[in-house]
């Protein structure tokens, strides 16, 4: 789990300021718990990597020839 | 053998030859729903008299000289998550209780002209954002799970109440339920058939594609759903192509990998021990087995997640705020701690997702396929919730039965999922082949190849 977790209120006050009104207890466990999955992409060193939030599964061919 | 029973294949030429018509056929699978649906729950709505209907005008036509091709005439359920003109996509969902489609999703209307007819709406979990399908019970056994999100597809297409099916799959959701009841599901590329219509869970991980008796049927049904469409940004320019595989079972000169990590591990062992099973049959067709690993796997299930969270919520934002108390619990959960989540994690899994496609990439000029289990344990029974393996993990149902599915997700490559046998309890068990970008043709050939060297599968039995 990361050293720093959401408190119920906080997790309640960042929902707030996001327009939802959330019990906040069940929330902040779900909200910890998915953080302390994707946390470890920190790890990653991405260097100069892009996203791939428009990505193709097949990659262009680029063909000097024509 | 009742129609109802017949492969799409094998009804398909029955048809062509006219010693089966569409409205036998029809109305033998129509029977069987009213037979097994009660205790299955596979659909939402079955339309019975527009079923009936369209098969009166397949067999005028037919009659006719007018054959339209395979589906002419093929009964077929669409999971509640697809577009059809004039019903309504409910998503399972009390969220969409008034809704209702104007115009057909591009794989219902490719479907409809292939003259393939719609028996009805099958079960999704709610807007298949989970791995079970709780209003749908297992073909096999209906104290079991059916899998899902595309549950009640895979359920129909076990028990012969549809003679197939389409999906979706943002994690797993085609290959899961098609694996724990014993059908064959396919993955396809990302963007070879379009989504126009089709509710989204997370735009960058969502697929559409067929579950089926056999790996025939799979092809049969992928060569009606592929092609380029604008509508989906996605959409591949792909030339139209007859995916049907040879008859041929030779495999010489195929290149299979073998995983050294990740599919193999915290797997049941009856899985592990009939999945290797199928692997040598596919040696012994002469296929060669290279010992692979799987690159960055710490980073899967991490990766997954920041995509899939964040997409989710932002899809249901607007519903969240107006008719949050209409979703399920565990539905609804979700898609609110997923607000929670920042940009700068939805970008980390953005780029990890760069690197994981160059690696796999990579690892895909070793080999042709890739052979692994599709899910690591058979289906549990409906009140599990978590699974403990023998090193003392344990996961939650979700987690395992998303694990060695979301790779093809995150990677948009294509995944075939093929029954391989049944553990002591007669619970199905599915092996995964993972191709190349646009590999399904290999895909279907080495499935297809497989299924040849077996006996003909029956039904499912817990009608």
């Amino acid at each position: 789990m990361p050293a720093v977790e959401l408190t119920p209120p906080e997790a309640a006050r960042w929902a707030a300021r996001a327009g939802l009104a959330l019990p906040a207890e069940r929330h902040a466990a779900v909200a910890n718990h998915i953080h302390s999955v994707v946390a470890v992409l920190r790890e990653l060193d991405f260097a100069d990597v892009p996203p791939a939030a428009a990505y193709r599964a097949v990659e262009e061919k680029h063909d000097a020839a024509v | 053998m009742q129609p109802y029973e017949l492969s799409l294949a094998a009804a398909a030429d029955a048809i062509r030859d006219r010693r089966l018509s569409p409205v036998e056929l029809v109305d033998s699978v129509l029977d069987r729903i009213e037979k097994a649906e009660p205790s299955l729950g596979a659909y939402v709505t079955v339309a019975a008299e527009q079923a009936r209907r369209a098969a009166g005008e397949a067999e005028h036509e037919v009659a006719q000289g007018r054959y339209r091709g395979p589906l002419h005439g093929i009964p077929m359920g669409l999971k509640d998550l697809i577009d059809v003109s004039g019903m309504p996509t409910t998503a399972s969902s009390r969220v969409r209780a008034d809704h209702r489609a104007t115009a057909d999703s591009t794989v219902a209307a490719r479907l409809s002209a292939a003259g393939a007819i719609l028996l009805g709406k099958t079960h999704t979990h709610e807007f298949a954002f989970g791995l079970t399908t709780p209003q749908t019970r297992n073909a096999w056994d209906r104290g079991r799970v059916a899998g899902g999100s595309s549950g009640g597809s895979a359920v129909a297409v076990a028990s012969g109440t549809a003679t197939f099916a389409l999906g979706t799959d943002t994690g797993g959701s085609i290959r899961v339920p098609a694996a724990l009841n014993g059908v064959v599901g396919l993955k396809p590329t990302y963007g070879l058939v379009p989504r126009h219509g089709v509710t989204s869970l997370s735009w960058s991980l969502d697929h559409v594609g067929p579950i089926t008796r056999t790996v025939e049927d799979a092809a049969l049904v992928l060569t009606a759903l592929a092609g380029h469409d604008p509508r989906d940004p996605a959409s591949l320019s792909v030339p139209a192509a007859d995916y049907r595989p040879g008859a041929g079972t030779n495999l010489t000169g195929l290149r299979i990998g073998l995983p050294r990590t990740y599919y193999f591990d915290n797997v049941d062992p009856r899985v592990e021990t009939a999945v290797r099973h199928a692997i040598g049959q596919l040696e012994s067709l002469g296929a060669r087995l290279v010992e692979v690993d799987i690159p960055m796997t710490r980073y899967i299930q991490a990766t997954q997640w920041g995509l899939m969270v964040p997409e989710a919520g932002a899809y249901h934002e607007g519903s969240l705020r107006a008719v949050a108390e209409l979703y399920q619990e565990d539905v609804r959960i979700l898609l609110e701690a997923g607000e929670l989540m920042s940009a700068g994690d939805y970008l980390r899994a953005q780029r990890s997702r760069t690197l994981m496609r160059a690696e796999w990439a990579r690892m895909l000029e070793e080999v042709d396929v890739i052979a692994a289990p599709s899910v690591p344990m058979p289906a549990v029974g409906a009140d599990e919730t978590t699974v403990t393996w023998p090193d003392g993990t344990a996961e939650s149902v979700s987690d395992a039965y998303v694990r060695l599915c979301a790779p093809a997700n995150i990677t948009g490559l294509p995944a075939l999922t093929v029954p391989v046998g049944h553990d002591a309890a007669g619970l199905p068990i599915g092996m995964q082949l993972l191709g190349r970008p646009l590999g399904e043709p290999t895909l279907l050939r080495v499935g297809h190849a497989y299924e040849q060297t077996q006996p003909a599968r029956a039904l499912a039995t817990a009608v």
